[in-house]
Order: C-alpha cells, then sequence, then structure tokens
C-alpha cells in the first residue's frame, strides 16, 4: 500500500490552557484539494503551522508520504516535499517580483551553483518564467512587490510557495481580500495546479470551498469536527451548528 | 578575634563597599536607558553623554554660586526639555522607519559624538574634582566609609523606589506602560503617545543627568565620563533585561559585586572583561535578561 | 537579461572605477610632489575602506548591525604585526591573518549568532570589548602600548617588488588588495548566496519556507566579513609600523559604522567612498580645529535622518537607469 501523500496524527498543541490544536488526524490524498474551514479561531492556521514546521507539536506526528517529519524545522519540511504560502502576505517586499521567484526557485539548482553568479542558475530562471506566465504576472516582473496590487501580491504569495516544485502545497487563505472577481481567477488557478500538486487550503469563501474541494475538513475550537465530501459536510448538523450557528 | 574576622573587616568588606556604591551609581545610570528602550524601543547610544550633561550642568552652575543641594533638583529639571526636544526633533524622525532599532541608534551614537565633542569644545579635556558637599566619614561595623557615599546610597535607593513607584503604581507610569504594550491601542484609549514617548525619553535622561550630578563629587567631570560609564550601564541593561527596572537593580548590584571581587581576587583590570564576559554570555543563553521587559507582562 | 539587483553592483562597479581612476589621479600627483604625509593618509583611508567594506557586507546586504567589526581588525593588525616582527614576509602575514579571521569569524559567528536584530549589535559589541581588554592586559602584546617596531617590508610580487616604505608603491598596491577585496564580496553578492542574504535582510522568517536554514548564510557572511576585516587589519601595521589597542576599541568599529552610513549602506562601494570622504573631512577641519568630531557627527546624524541610503546609495539609481537604457536594443 502507498502511503498518503500527508498524513496528520493526534496533532496537538497548547498555548497556555488553550488547545488551540487538539487531537487532530486526518490524510490527504494525492493530486486532490483538501479544504480546512472552521469559525475564525478553529485553529486552522496554527494547525498549518505545526504541519509546516513554525511550530513544534505537543504531541502528535506529520508524516510526508509516510516518512515521519514531526517536529521538523520549516527547511527540512520543505526538503520533504512540503511548501505553504501565509495568510497575511509574507514576501520580500523591496525586491522585485522576478527576484522573489527567483530565490524560491534557486533550490531547483544543484547545489555547487549557490557559489555561481545568478546568472548561471538557469533552471531557475525558466521556473521563473514559467511561473511569471501561469500566474499573469510577466508584465509585473521587474516592478517590486510594494508596487503590486493587493491582489496581484496574493497571486504571488502563491507562486513564491509553488516556485520549489513542492510535492504538498498547504495555502493559508489564498484570495483574503482579495475582490470577487479576482477570487474566480485564483480558484481556476488552484485548479489548474492540482495536476501537479496536492493541496490543502485554508479558505473562508463557502461557495469557493464547495465548487473547488475534492475532500473537506471542519475544526472547531482545535478539534476536528467533521470530514468528507463537500456536499456531505455542507448537509451534517453538527457542522451547520457550529458553522452556521443553527442546525 | 579570628583570621577570617578580620580578613572580612580590613579586605572584603570594604571592597564589597566600593562595590556597593559603583552599583548604586551604575544603577541610577542605567535606569534611564532601561526605561527609553522598555518604553521607546531606543538603544540610546548618547545616554553616557546626557549622563556627562547633567554634571557639566551642575559644574557650570556651581561656579555662579549655587548651593549642590539646589542643583540635585534644578538639573534634572534642566534635563527634562533637552530631552523632550532631542526626541522630537531628532528621534521622531527616524523612529518610524522601517529599521527603527537600527537608525535610532546609529542617529544616538551620533548625537553622542557631537555631545562629546561639544563639552571638550567648551570645558576643555581635563577633569574637574567638583568639592564633595558633604565632608567627614562615618565608621559602620568598624569600616570607615565617607559620608558622601553613605548619602549616595541612600539617596540612590530612594530615588531608585521613587522611580520604581511611578512606573508601577501611579495613573502616569501605567499611562506610559500602556502605550509602550501596544501603541495604537493606547492611541485609543486617549493616551497622548507623542507626548508619552517624548516625556519618557527626558525622564531617562533627566535620570541621567541627576546621576551625573549626584557622581560627580566621587568620579570628577570630563567630556569622557559617559564613555567609560556607559559600557557598564549598558551591560546591567542587557544582563538585567533590556526594558526591566527590577532587572537592573539586581544586575547593578550583582555586576558591581562580581565586578569588586575579581578586583580583589584576580586584578582590577581583569574586571571590566570578566563583566563583560558575562553580558556576552547572558546575551548568548537568555538575551532577554534576568528579567521581562517592562509592560510586556 | 539582467535583473535589477545584478544591474545595482554594475552600477557600483562603475563608481569604483572612478574611485580608481581618481585614486591613480592621487598617486600620480603625490609621486610627482613628492608627496609622503597625504599619501599613506590616503593608504590609511583605503584600509579603513577595507574594513567599512566588512561591515556593509553585514550591515547593507545581511542586515545584521556589528559594533564590533574591530575585532577582527585588530586581530589581523595585532597578528600582521607579530609575523612580520619574526618573519617580515608579506604573504606569511596575510595568509595568517585570513586563516586566523576565518577561524576566529566562524567561532565569534557562532556565538553572535544566536541572536538578532539588536541583541546582535549588542553583542558584537560586547564581544569585541572584551577582546580589547584583553588585549589592553596582556603583557605579551605590549598592553596599552600595543607593538611598536614593525620592520618595513619588501613584498614580493614574483616579477617585482614593493616596498611597504614606498609611499606609491605601498599605496597603489593598497589600493589594488582592497579592489580585489571589493571584487570577491562583490563576486559572492551576486550568486545565490549573496541573494540569500539580501533576502535575509529584507525578509528573514520567509527563508526557512524556501528551504534555507537562516544560520548557514548568517554565519558564512560573518565569516566573510572577519577575513575582509581582519586582512585590512594586516595592511595597517605595514603602513604605520605599529599597533596599538585603540585599533579594537569601539571607536573604530563606530567609525567604520559611519562610515557605512554616510558612503551608502548595501552599495559596498559607499564604503570606500565614506573612508575617503571622512579621511578627507578630518583632515581638512583637523586643520582649523581638533574638533573633528561635532562635523563628523553631525554630518552623521544628517545622512541616518535625511539620506538613509548614503550618498552612493542615493546616487546610484540613476547610474541603474542609465546602464538599464544601455542594455536595450
Amino acid at each position: 500500500m502507498i502511503a498518503p501523500i500527508l498524513e496528520i496524527r493526534d496533532l496537538s498543541i497548547n498555548f497556555g490552557g488553550l488547545r488551540a490544536v487538539d487531537q487532530v488526524s486526518f490524510s490527504v490524498e494525492r493530486n486532490c484539494i483538501t479544504t480546512v474551514i472552521g469559525p475564525n479561531g478553529a485553529g486552522k492556521s496554527t494547525l498549518f503551522n505545526l504541519i509546516s514546521g513554525a511550530l513544534r507539536p505537543r504531541n502528535g506526528q506529520v508524516l510526508i508520504e509516510g516518512v515521519d517529519c514531526t517536529g521538523q524545522p520549516p527547511y527540512r519540511m520543505q526538503a520533504a516535499g512540503l511548501a505553504r504560502s501565509f495568510q497575511i502576505t509574507n514576501l520580500f517586499d523591496e525586491l522585485t517580483v522576478a527576484e522573489n521567484l527567483r530565490l524560491a526557485a534557486q533550490i531547483l539548482e544543484p547545489t555547487t551553483k549557490i557559489w555561481r553568479p545568478v546568472r548561471g542558475s538557469t533552471i531557475a530562471q525558466a521556473r521563473v518564467d514559467e511561473l511569471l506566465e501561469r500566474f499573469s504576472l510577466t508584465d509585473k516582473a521587474r516592478h517590486s512587490v510594494a508596487e503590486l496590487s493587493h491582489g496581484e501580491q496574493r497571486r504571488l504569495e502563491v507562486a513564491v510557495a509553488l516556485a520549489c516544485k513542492p510535492k504538498v502545497l498547504l495555502l493559508d487563505e489564498p484570495t483574503q481580500g482579495m475582490s470577487q472577481g479576482d477570487t474566480q481567477d485564483t480558484a481556476e488557478l488552484i485548479k489548474s495546479l492540482v495536476h501537479d500538486v496536492t493541496i490543502v487550503l485554508i479558505e473562508h469563501d463557502i461557495g469557493l470551498v464547495m465548487s473547488l474541494s475534492d475532500h473537506v475538513i471542519v475544526m472547531h475550537q482545535g478539534q476536528k469536527l467533521a470530514e468528507g465530501p463537500p456536499s456531505e459536510v455542507r448537509a451534517n448538523p453538527a457542522v451547520q451548528t457550529a458553522y452556521f450557528g443553527h442546525a | 578575634m579570628s583570621e577570617a574576622v578580620q580578613y572580612f573587616q580590613f579586605v572584603l568588606a570594604p571592597q564589597m563597599l566600593i562595590g556597593l556604591v559603583l552599583g548604586v551609581a551604575v544603577i541610577l545610570v542605567a535606569l534611564g536607558l532601561t526605561i527609553i528602550f522598555g518604553l521607546l524601543d531606543v538603544i540610546n547610544m548618547s545616554h553616557g553623554e546626557f549622563y556627562a550633561l547633567g554634571a557639566f550642568f551642575a559644574l557650570a552652575l556651581a561656579q555662579i554660586g549655587l548651593p549642590f543641594w539646589l542643583l540635585l533638583l534644578l538639573v534634572p529639571l534642566l534635563m527634562l526639555p533637552v530631552g523632550y526636544i532631542v526626541e522630537r526633533a531628532l528621534i521622531q524622525r527616524v523612529f518610524h522607519s522601517g529599521d527603527r532599532h537600527v537608525r535610532t541608534l546609529l542617529l544616538t551614537f551620533g548625537l553622542g559624538l557631537v555631545m562629546e565633542d561639544s563639552y571638550r569644545l567648551v570645558f576643555g579635556p581635563n577633569p574637574y574634582r567638583p568639592e564633595t558637599p558633604i565632608t567627614g566619614g562615618v565608621e559602620i561595623f568598624d569600616i570607615f566609609l565617607p559620608s558622601y557615599r553613605l548619602f549616595l546610597i541612600i539617596v540612590g535607593a530612594a530615588i531608585i523606589a521613587a522611580v520604581a513607584f511611578i512606573v508601577y503604581r501611579t495613573r502616569l507610569g501605567a499611562m506610559v506602560r500602556a502605550a509602550a504594550f501596544d501603541r495604537d491601542m493606547a492611541a485609543s484609549l486617549g493616551v497622548p503617545v507623542q507626548h508619552v514617548y517624548a516625556g519618557a525619553f527626558a525622564f531617562g535622561v533627566a535620570l541621567a543627568g541627576l546621576a551625573g550630578v549626584l557622581l560627580a563629587p566621587i568620579y570628577s567631570v570630563f567630556p569622557t565620563m559617559g564613555r567609560d560609564f556607559i559600557l557598564m550601564a549598558f551591560t546591567v541593561v542587557i544582563v538585567g533585561g533590556m526594558g526591566s527596572i527590577a532587572g537592573v537593580v539586581v544586575a547593578g548590584l550583582l555586576l558591581s559585586q562580581i565586578q569588586a571581587i575579581v578586583a580583589l581576587y584576580i586584578s582590577p583590570v581583569w574586571s571590566d572583561p570578566v563583566v563583560f564576559g558575562i553580558m556576552v554570555v547572558m546575551l548568548m543563553v537568555r538575551p532577554q535578561g534576568l528579567f521581562g521587559r517592562l509592560g510586556h507582562g | 537579461m539582467v535583473d535589477a539587483l545584478t544591474r545595482s553592483m554594475r552600477a557600483s562597479h562603475l563608481l569604483l572605477a572612478i574611485l580608481v581612476a581618481a585614486s591613480l589621479v592621487v598617486a600620480a600627483i603625490g609621486a610627482a610632489l613628492g608627496d609622503i604625509f597625504y599619501l599613506r593618509l590616503a593608504t590609511e583611508a583605503l584600509i579603513f575602506g577595507g574594513l567599512a567594506i566588512s561591515v556593509d557586507i553585514l550591515l547593507g546586504y545581511t542586515g545584521l548591525l556589528s559594533l564590533g567589526q574591530a575585532l577582527y581588525f585588530g586581530l589581523g593588525a595585532y597578528l600582521s604585526a607579530l609575523v612580520l616582527m619574526v618573519v617580515p614576509s608579506f604573504w606569511a602575514a596575510i595568509a595568517a591573518t585570513t586563516l586566523a579571521s576565518a577561524v576566529a569569524g566562524l567561532i565569534g559567528g557562532f556565538i553572535v549568532n544566536r541572536v538578532r536584530g539588536v541583541y546582535f549589535a549588542l553583542i558584537t559589541f560586547g564581544m569585541a570589548q572584551v577582546a580589547a581588554k584583553i588585549v589592553y592586559n596582556t603583557r605579551a602584546l605590549g598592553a596599552s602600548d600595543g607593538l611598536i617596531g614593525v620592520p618595513v617590508i619588501d613584498i614580493n610580487l614574483g616579477v617585482t617588488s614593493i616596498s611597504s616604505g614606498s609611499p606609491v608603491g605601498f599605496f597603489l598596491f593598497v589600493l589594488a588588495l582592497i579592489v580585489v577585496m571589493y571584487a570577491l564580496a562583490a563576486y559572492l553578492l551576486d550568486t545565490p548566496f549573496g541573494r540569500l542574504l539580501i533576502a535575509l535582510r529584507a525578509n528573514e522568517a520567509r527563508i526557512p519556507f524556501l528551504g534555507y536554514r537562516t544560520m548557514t548564510p548568517r554565519l558564512a557572511a560573518y565569516v566573510v566579513a572577519a577575513v575582509i576585516a581582519g586582512v585590512s587589519g594586516a595592511l595597517y601595521p605595514m603602513l604605520r609600523g605599529f599597533v596599538s589597542p585603540e585599533l579594537m576599541y569601539f571607536e573604530t568599529s563606530g567609525n567604520a559604522v559611519i562610515t557605512v552610513v554616510t558612503g551608502g549602506t548595501g552599495t559596498l562601494v559607499g564604503a570606500l567612498y565614506g573612508s575617503a570622504l571622512l579621511t578627507l573631512l578630518k583632515s581638512v577641519i583637523g586643520s582649523f580645529t581638533p574638533h573633528h568630531l561635532i562635523v563628523i557627527g553631525i554630518l552623521f546624524m544628517g545622512a541616518v535622518i535625511f539620506l538613509p541610503k548614503g550618498i552612493m546609495g542615493s546616487i546610484r539609481p540613476a547610474i541603474e537607469r542609465m546602464l538599464a537604457r544601455g542594455e536595450k536594443p
């Protein structure tokens, strides 16, 4: 049996007395979009921080392709094939769009290339050009991040996470603060990525979640409340109570 | 009398007493430094020069005949507007930039250079030794202590207590701590943040000036007087925990004793490297220092 | 396609070429007039410019403010003096200081890189103070007097040799060496490694998620900076014939920071222009009044407030635009 691409077992962390993430387990299928939903404070971003190595879990396990990566720092998680984007845009503001992508793609080069002039990093450059094209940022390649619109910054955030060709991509509210039109475009973009990469998503826009996801995980007060296909989850009375405040 | 008691009385105790005087002196200088860092998030590299400014103010005013006791009150009052203006005119200009730490540090470093060289220009490079306001001495447990040093310990302790009271127990202090913890939140609650920041800087600088007046009769007045002292003050602030008042007191007393003991058992020239070494080790293992930061828990 | 950072570096190269040309003119005039004093002073400016380059690698590229770079400069100066007093060989002195400052930089780097931001500035400051006091207290190193009587040496260059006592010859030699160190630093900063340093300064928190440890590039930058500071320091006793504990004091570290900030952080070449400017100011103002620190302090404060990019940082964008126009077919 092939191990799932990403498996979470009993993952927990406390902040003070608060059980921010409490015994959460699930596994993610290859080339699918799994979406984590839940009200504010449900522990979704904390869960991502635990999976990506930003936080060390108190207990539980994170397995990437069956390999135990629990408590590894983010650069090891990346090496294991996991990349992430951030809810609050987390880029290199004073650098250009192209340079942001090049920095993220340079890990694709053989390590010896790190001591050679940047213009020799042809693999990274090809990846940059490909991403600029795919994320419709070619025109903005020479602009600094600070000059981009909010929507463009959010797109670049996803592109930077994707640049290292990860196996699993965690996207923390990629459409946060986007206009309706931008949100639709981004949803299409994310859908198109799933041929190459397995995606785990945090998303608030329920309409988007239902149309985009193959699998939905509902979190509430640090715990996993329910999981399943979107239609099934939507019909779940417990979810309705927790999420919408009525059954 | 046993030899051990004699050793204590004639060797160890006097050395520890010297250490205590130095400790109180360093705490007085370090208090302002830690308040400015704790509240404004600014490393005031010119703090030593403000300490010197207090001493030079006292020197100049004493020459026109003002008594020492009046200067003790007058000099800190004079320092307040100086500090207020420096904060509003200089520090605020770089306070809101992205790398606030670096730019405020550099700015106050430059200010210190200008101040120090100005003292040399006005007063010349040589040290002045103001008259000791209280002469004579007292014997405590058979140890001779000049009266002025005893006075310094008592007054210093009173000042430290007063500062702690103002910061931790008064409405003003609460306002200032609120501004330090969350600037925007404090502003929305009606705290005049701009004035609080400038006021806190002025307060810290006034404390340095007061230390300058108090310590001048012991350590003399000269243009680079701040430079030598400030290293020790920085060490105390770092070891105690940047921005902690209790930390400054504990670290000040502790480090001055270590310095005194090292001077006794190894050599006075090694007391500085040992104390700075403690600072480096402290930064390595516990950069936040012994105590937490002002306003932050 | 040349990216923006490579183009900035090329603009710095152009500014360096101008500085080198100006230096050659200075050398020619100095030689024609038989001057010694000003050529020696200009050589000293270059040497401290080397120290300032090391500060810029840390501050301007990696985002680390070192207030203790004099530690490595002083280490280089003392070690070079000691070697030269035993074996009067330039290459032996340079080899020894390169090795020693690399090792010291590695050890020091492990200590100081445990902390970030303002604590980094303070720990570098504290570490340099400890080292300076130890040197000051060590009789074998001449204690407060330092080491005097470092012999004039002949630098063997294979085809020819240059005496460290020759004002023009040694000036040109130091110029060449500083250009080599600049070139080394510039090369490194235009590699993916260098870009990683720039990224560290811009947003350290994101680096681990790109698959890199932050400690390794920080440490590497620190070691490179230590070596450049150490080799610059090694030239000092060759020029002046002595070393003193002042070289390790905070004044030296602080001056290097003033130099970089005034000249332009993150430009490399700004360090050299800054050093030339400050040396010039000191000697011009110094001929009127001993209070040059007031002027330099005010100038420095002015730079921090009004010209945060420094002089070269403010000039360079115009050159970058010029270069960008030149690239288009």
